[in-house]
Order: structure tokens, then sequence, then C-alpha cells
């Protein structure tokens, strides 16, 4: 049964899209035809702060792609968010040409059992990665990223590793733009959810001696909803946890007949009445008591406060003001949980116009924004993958409900490895990854030569000096400062092909780049 | 000229114990259960011929081949012949009847739990019990490199723990340059760095400090080294890396090595045999590595561990099959050596079912163990303790000598 299942899922995949006879260079090819390719202009940066359209750029994407820049001038601030608020608007087909590949990530728990964790753990990451580099939704994979890591599963923790492709797709990709509440009931019946924080195993039988398992619970409110000084007591989390009772899922492949969703056993319910958070939840609600739960946590007002503290910190600045985390609360909350207008209001303050360069750039954005300054071909295959663990972040492997760090302290131990990426990317000497470099070069002098007066800081010998600020400012959005001049000056001129690629690898390594 | 065992007695207790931050865990992981009444047999208890009629390793005095001597119960293995120096100096320490309350009999789990730190009993621990130990430690005092693991992978004990590299060589603790291009690289990274006067900054200018110091160890072969003899194969190579990286002074606290090939289901020999190999190995790697650390100012504590042990009995193939108990080794300089701790006879585990495979009796529970490793080697407080493992009553029996007050 399962054979013919995945029989018809790939002559389905096959015929919709030639990537799936597993040729890289297939796709490549197909993703130049669909505008992946670098233009033949491109603008850079001139002012001596970053430019406040990169600085758009490098919040509300993974990192400007070449010609990003040019494309968000042309449109406006206000209508690229918008668009970007909208990914169903914006065609996305060379990325899923790319990043659509992986079959085990289709598969509903029960048959997902049919793969191998390694190749399931493998293509999970791909995936994630591929989209991140590729995708035109650049906003929707962001929130994708800031909620798996919200709403962490650790794959490495018991059957999670089948399970999170559904979580994945249902569950984060689903509501990454729409409305918290809803991603939370998603989140709570997720089986990877349930196994992950033992929900799975949360009964109260009639006649027993059954305690709640609270894990879940307390997670609950402590990390996805209030926060851990939201104000709950110990007591909401036990009212909570009898609230969850009875949702299990059941990963026995053989016998059950609901391998592949959650289910609520009623016989496993804690039926009484409750009382969370200060609302009473009368008796006899079944399955309806976590709808009841979950809104309760959402609604409550440390909850808003909570998730606007994350998002503003992951947005905007390493210590938001309180007034901003305030009326990004109260954005939250007016527009009952719905996210589009929370981010719309996040990236229209004055604070963040001001956090240029405040923000220091985790693994994950570190390797991402790299490959996409450089318009970088790959296929994500494991040299990458290893480059993502060697910096500490490979993805899905955080060992705690509290998903991958927001604080620069947990990042700054590998910077020996981002060097080591930074040298070997630009000296095209990453294995699986290819770029066009001499095309950025033609394309940022191009737009150089069109420009009537020279650059701000130009210095004795400018015109060598010219390439090295013309590739600073398209990687870093400004000008260098005098001491970065100073600093890269040995470098230059970088006459030859093998200088030109040390003075790249050093911009990418440099603290600027570390930033965004 | 090595010193006579009594001055040097003398000399440990002169010198000044650590604070945890010279000192150096080195986690040995024999993978695949490994037979440990092998390693340290019970000569002395008749049932260990009985239940081996051909894997028991002979009693002292039958041939060069025999058991070495420790005492009226206990031998050595022959192959652990280099190790014997260490166990009569009292830096060698065995601790019989360790093991998990998992009676699955499989790796993977046996592994996971163990190096996880977890018991089904207490509340559910995230990533392994070094990273979570490494994670007690100030970010601040934490050097670029805390902790290493010599191989391919990260083992799960180190997992979640910050700033863990793998590595294969030492030399992969480097920036990626030619000779030519290092000097002008490493020029521009320390300006654009040592200009910024942040943490990113401070880190920066640590890492490339880390970078120097290992560059400008003197490359090593691998037969000469001090007074120490490295065998050529890659358990003895990780085990040289991981000395280099001590002796580099870079405030290396962890480091983790495994041994492979320990699960000797099929004719694992005696005195020889496969599992004879494995035992020679280990023992003249960590031997080698003893040696070239005596002269090395940090404090060196050396685990060796293992995920069960095995059967008392042998099996119609002449090996043994998965176990429980087993004897793990502590050594090094503050250890409580020359002796087995833990209690013989041990109860043999028989009954088949529902508690899984039979073997050796557990005395000990492993976390209770490590928590003790950490306690003494780290001077971890019970604070730290309760983080690393917790619901754990840990307790101090003796494993290591007491510290003398400090200067």
């Amino acid at each position: 049964m399962r054979a013919s299942r995945r029989h018809v899922v790939q002559a389905s995949l096959a015929t919709g899209a030639v990537a799936l006879t597993g040729c890289d260079g297939l796709v490549t090819e197909l993703g130049r035809h669909l505008g992946e390719d670098v233009p033949p202009q491109l603008l850079a940066a001139t002012g001596e702060t970053i430019d406040p359209d990169f600085h758009l750029l490098s919040r509300a994407t993974y990192g400007p792609r070449p010609g990003d820049l040019a494309r968000l001038r042309r449109q406006g601030r206000t209508a690229w968010l918008e668009d970007q608020l909208h990914p169903e608007r914006i065609d996305d087909t060379a990325c899923d040409i790319r990043a659509e590949r992986f079959e085990s990530l289709a598969f509903a728990p029960g048959d997902a059992y049919a793969f191998p964790r390694p190749v399931l753990r493998e293509e999970l990451v791909r995936h994630t990665l591929l989209r991140a580099i590729y995708s035109r939704r650049q906003l929707f994979e962001l929130l994708v990223g800031f909620w798996s890591d919200h709403l962490n599963i650790d794959l490495g923790k018991g059957d999670c590793v089948f399970l999170k492709p559904t979580d994945d797709r249902t569950v984060i990709r689903q509501h990454a733009l729409g409305r918290f509440a809803d991603l939370m009931k998603a989140s709570a019946t997720s089986p990877a959810m349930l196994v992950y924080l033992d929900n799975a195993a949360n009964k109260v039988r009639p006649g027993r001696d059954d305690r709640p398992n609270e894990n879940y619970a307390r997670e609950l409110l402590e990390l996805h909803t209030l926060g851990v000084d939201g104000g709950y007591t110990q007591r909401d989390v036990t009212e909570a946890a009898r609230c969850l009772s009875g949702w299990t899922f059941d990963a026995s492949r053989v016998f059950a007949t609901n391998q592949n969703r959650a289910f609520f056993r009623a016989e496993w319910h804690d039926d009484g009445e409750k009382l969370v958070l200060d609302q009473r939840i009368p008796a006899g609600g079944g399955p309806h008591d976590l709808d009841r739960l979950v809104e309760i946590a959402c609604s409550h007002p440390s909850t808003a406060r909570h998730i606007a503290r994350k998002l503003c910190h992951r947005f905007v600045s390493p210590a938001p003001s309180p007034g901003l985390v305030e009326s990004t609360a109260k954005v939250f909350t007016q527009h009952d949980g719905q996210i589009r207008p929370v981010l719309r209001h996040i990236f229209g303050t004055a604070e963040f116009a001001d956090s240029r360069g405040l923000l220091l750039k985790r693994p994950l954005r570190f390797v991402v924004s790299a490959l996409r300054a450089v318009a970088a071909n790959t296929h994500a295959r494991p040299p990458l993958l290893d480059t993502l663990r060697r910096l500490g972040q490979p993805l899905f492997e955080h060992p705690s409900p509290d998903g991958y760090s927001d604080d620069e302290a947990a990042w700054l131990g590998t910077l020996l490895w981002r060097w080591n990426l930074a040298i070997t990317l630009a000296a095209g000497r990453l294995p699986t990854v290819t770029m066009p470099l001499e095309q950025i070069d033609v394309s940022l002098a191009a737009s150089a030569a069109s420009r009537s007066s020279p650059p701000k800081h130009a210095a004795a010998g400018a015109d060598m000096n010219d390439g090295f600020i013309r590739w600073f400012a398209h990687l870093i959005g400004r000008q260098p400062t005098g001491d970065e001049q100073q600093s890269f000056a040995p470098l230059l001129p970088a006459a030859s092909r093998h200088e030109h690629t040390m003075l790249l690898g050093m911009i990418l390594a440099s603290p600027a780049f570390q930033r965004h | 000229m090595p010193a006579s065992p009594n001055t040097r007695l003398l000399l440990r207790n002169d010198e000044a114990w650590p604070t945890g931050h010279d000192a150096t865990l080195v986690v040995v992981f024999l993978r695949g259960g490994a037979d440990t009444l092998s390693l340290l047999p019970p000569y002395g208890d008749d049932r260990y011929f009985r239940s081996r009629p051909t894997l028991a390793v002979p009693p002292p005095g039958r041939g060069n081949r025999s058991a070495i001597r420790l005492d009226d119960h206990y031998g050595l293995h022959p192959d652990m012949a280099a190790l014997e120096p260490a166990y009569r100096d009292g830096r060698l320490a065995f601790v019989q009847g360790v093991g998990i309350d998992n009676t699955s009999g499989s790796h993977f789990e046996c592994q996971d739990q163990m190096e996880h730190g977890s018991s089904p009993t207490t509340a559910p621990v995230s990533g392994g019990w070094l990273g979570r130990f490494l994670r007690t430690i100030d970010g601040g005092q934490l050097g670029p490199l805390p902790a290493v693991a010599i191989g391919k992978s990260l083992p799960e004990s180190l997992r979640g723990g910050p700033a863990a590299s793998v590595l294969e060589r030492l030399d992969e603790v480097a920036v990626q340059a030619s000779a030519t291009d290092l000097p002008l690289i490493t020029q521009t990274l320390a300006s654009l760095y040592g200009a910024e006067q942040n943490p990113l900054g401070r880190q920066g200018l640590q890492t490339l400090d880390l970078f120097r110091r290992v560059a400008s160890l003197p490359p090593t072969t691998a037969t000469t080294r001090r007074t120490a003899t490295y065998p050529d194969n890659a358990f003895a190579a990780g085990l040289r890396q991981i000395a280099e990286l001590i002796r580099a002074g870079i405030g290396l606290r962890v480091a983790c090595l495994d041994l492979p090939g320990w699960d000797t289901h099929f004719f694992q020999g005696a005195t020889d045999g496969q599992q004879a190999a494995l035992v020679d190995r280990l023992a003249k790697g960590l031997a080698a590595f003893e040696t070239d650390m005596s002269s090395c100012r940090q404090r060196v504590t050396v685990l060796v561990t293992t995920e069960f042990g095995r059967r008392v009995y042998e099996n119609a193939s002449q090996g043994t099959d998965h176990g429980r108990g087993f004897a793990a080794m502590l050594l090094g300089n503050g250890v409580a050596g020359g002796q087995v701790h833990g209690r013989w006879p041990l109860e043999e585990i028989t009954d088949p079912t529902p508690s899984g495979p039979g073997g050796l009796g557990i005395e000990r529970d492993a976390r209770g163990l490590f928590a003790e490793v950490l306690q003494h080697v780290f001077a971890a407080d019970m604070a730290a303790l309760h983080q690393v493992f917790p619901g754990l009553q840990s307790q101090q029996t003796g494993l290591f000598r007491p510290s003398p007050s400090k200067s």
C-alpha cells in the first residue's frame, strides 16, 4: 500500500517539474531562465550609514540578492513590504524547482516512517536552507524560521524526526503569517509537539491515580504564550495540563488506525471543571478544552507582550525599548493576534529605522546572506550542511524547547568557522557552491560608470579603491569607515583574481558583515 | 628520569589543586558494550572460569599470557600491561558495577541515555550531560574552544554545549588560507576586530589568539614526543591531538574520543583475538597520553566508559552478548587509584524478563559516577550538578583523593 502511494506521488511530481529527475545542473539552468540571474547593472549604496532600503532588505529578507535593492527602490518600501506580507502574490517557481524536490517531506507521519531517519533529517534541513536562500517570499521564510524556533522541535527526540515534516507543512508554514492563536492550536495538536513535549502521554484516567503530564502545559505557558514572567501560577500549569489531557498521537505503526494525525482519547481526558488564568472552563468540554485553553492563553495581555518582545528582538535590536514592545503588543491585541499588522507596525517605526547594524547575524543568516549576496548557486548538499553544523546552528537540533537563542553571546564562539566559510566561499573553494563573481563585478562597475559623481570616500588611488568600495557597499549597505579603509588598505590594490577573492573573503569575514 | 613512587607522591601533594579553570576532562567512550570482565578479570571468583570455559583470562602465574595480579581477587588482562604502572602508582582506578537503568539492550538507546545523562524516572533533560555542564559555566569564562570531540561527529554527550567543535585533526583549528596569504589575512582580521570595542571584537581577538597558539605548536611525529610514544592508530592519534590542544593552554575543558569495536558477540578471544587487540590499543594509547601529560601543568583526568557491559557467561559462538553492569576507569593524578571501587561479588542479573538482558549487577548509576567526576575535576557545585542531573542525589564515594587545603 505504501509503495503504490509513493509511486503515485512520484509520478505526479515528475510530470510537474523536471527537477525531480535529480539533475542539479538542469535545475540551475531553469532557475536562470526564471530570473535568478545577476542584472546587468547593480545599484550600490553610497551613504556613510546603512542605506534605509538596504536596511529594510537586510531585516525583512535573509539578505539582499543582486538586483533586490533596485527593485525595492522602484517599488517603494510600503508596496514592497505589502507584497512580502502577501506571499501568495509572489511567484516562487524558481525556488520551488530547487526546493520542492524532497520526497520524504511530502508524507504524513504514518508514511514518513518508511524513510530512514538520516534521510528525513537531511531533506528537512536542505529544504529549509534552499527556501531561505532562494525564495522570493523572504519575509514568509523569516517568519517560518521565527516560529520554528518559538515552537522548537528537536529531531533527536523520540520519533520527532518522522513527525516534524508534517509540523513544518501544516503548522508552521500554514500559519506563519496568520493568526497566532490558530498557529498555537495547530501546534498543540501537532503529532511532533505532542511527542516532543510529552502531551501524547498526558492521561488522566477515571479510577486511577493518574497525574496529568505537565511538560507541555508548562512550556505552553512559559515559552509559547505568556512567557516566564507572564504571571501564571503552578496551579494554572496543572489546570492547563488537565485541559490538554487525552490529546495524543499513536506512533505504533502496525496496529493504529490513527497513524497520521493527533486524536483525542476521551477515556484519557479529565473532563471536570477547570480554572485557568482566572477563567472558568465548564465541565464536559472534552476535546474543546484544548481550544478554550489556547484562546485563553493567547488573549492574555502577557502573551501580546511576550510575542511582541520576541519579534522586536528578532527584527529590531537586542534591547528593544519598552515603548516599542508596548506599541507592538497593542497592535497584536487590537488585531486579535494577526501577525501581518504586527510586522507592518514594527517595520514602520522610527526605532526600526534607527536600528541599522545593531543585530548580530546568527549562523543561518550569516551563511544565507553571504550566499544571497554573491548570487551563489547551490543545492544545499552536505558540505554546506556541515558548515551550518560547525557554526553551531545545524537546524532542528536545538536540544531544549526554547529554540535557537537570539542572544548574541550564544553565537560568538564559532567565529573561526565563519571566517573560514568567508575565505573558502570567496575563493570558490566551497564544495558544491559556485557563484558568478565576474558578473557581479561587471554589473557593479556598470552602475558606477553611469553615476555622475564619484562615491564620497575618494582616497588616493581612487580607481583601485573603487572596486573595493563598490563591493563593500554591495555587501554591507554603506561606504567603509576610515578605520575600515585602513584595515583593508594592505589588501589593495586587489589587481589579480586571487587578490580580489581574498578581499571579498575579508569583507565577508569582517565585523560589519557579521551584523545586519 | 622518572621519579620514584614515593617522591612522586610527595610532589603531587605539594602541587596547587585546580579551581576548575586549568582542568581538563577527557571522556573515552568504548562503543559497542565493552566486556570489562576481560579487562579486569575477577580471577579470585571461581564462577568466572566456570562461566567462560574458553574466554576466561588465565589466572596469574600461568605463563606470560595470564592475568597480571593486582590483588587476591582481581587481575589485569595481559594487554593492559601498559597501564600497570599507573595502577601501581595510584593514578588508575576501576569502578565496578556501573550501569544505567535501561533494559533494552540496544546500543542506540543505551548510548543515548548514558550520554544524555537522563533517566526515565527523573525530569526530562535536554542535550548531553557534558553540554549541560558547559552551560553552567559563565560564557565569559569559556575560551573559544572549551570542548572538542575528535572524530567525525559531535557525540550526544556534548549536544547543547556552547562552541563544542568536532575535529579530526588539529590543523583544522586554522584559518584556511595558504602560507603566503596567512599573514595578510590574520593582520586584516586583527585590525578589523581590534577596532571593535565590544564582545564581537573581543571574541575575534581571542579567536586569533587561539589560532596563533595552535599554529605555534611544534609539529609532532608518531614516534617521539618527549617521553611519550604514541602507537600508530587512530585512537592514539586522537589522544595525541587532545594532548596538543591541552598543551596549547587554550582553556580546553572537555575532550571526547571514541574507541569503537567492542561488540564482541562472536569469537571474542581471551588473551588474543579481536577484543585483546582493542584492549592493547586502549592501554597503550592511554599510557602514552598519560606520560605525555605528566609534565603538563594542566590537571587532566580521563574517564573511560561504555554503554553496557556484557554477559557473565560466554555464548555458543565463543563470544559474549549484551549485558548490564561494567567497570569504568578513571585515570589521573587526583584519582584514588590502585584499587577497584565497588563491591564484589555482584549479584548477577539472570532473570531474563522483564528486566531484559542479564549481566553484572549495577551498584552505581552512571550519572552518579559522572557527577562525582564533575565535582572533583571541575569543582562543580551542587547547583550546577542539579542542573546537569536533575533529581540525582549525588554523593562523594571516594573515587578521588580529597583536595589538600589550598595554599
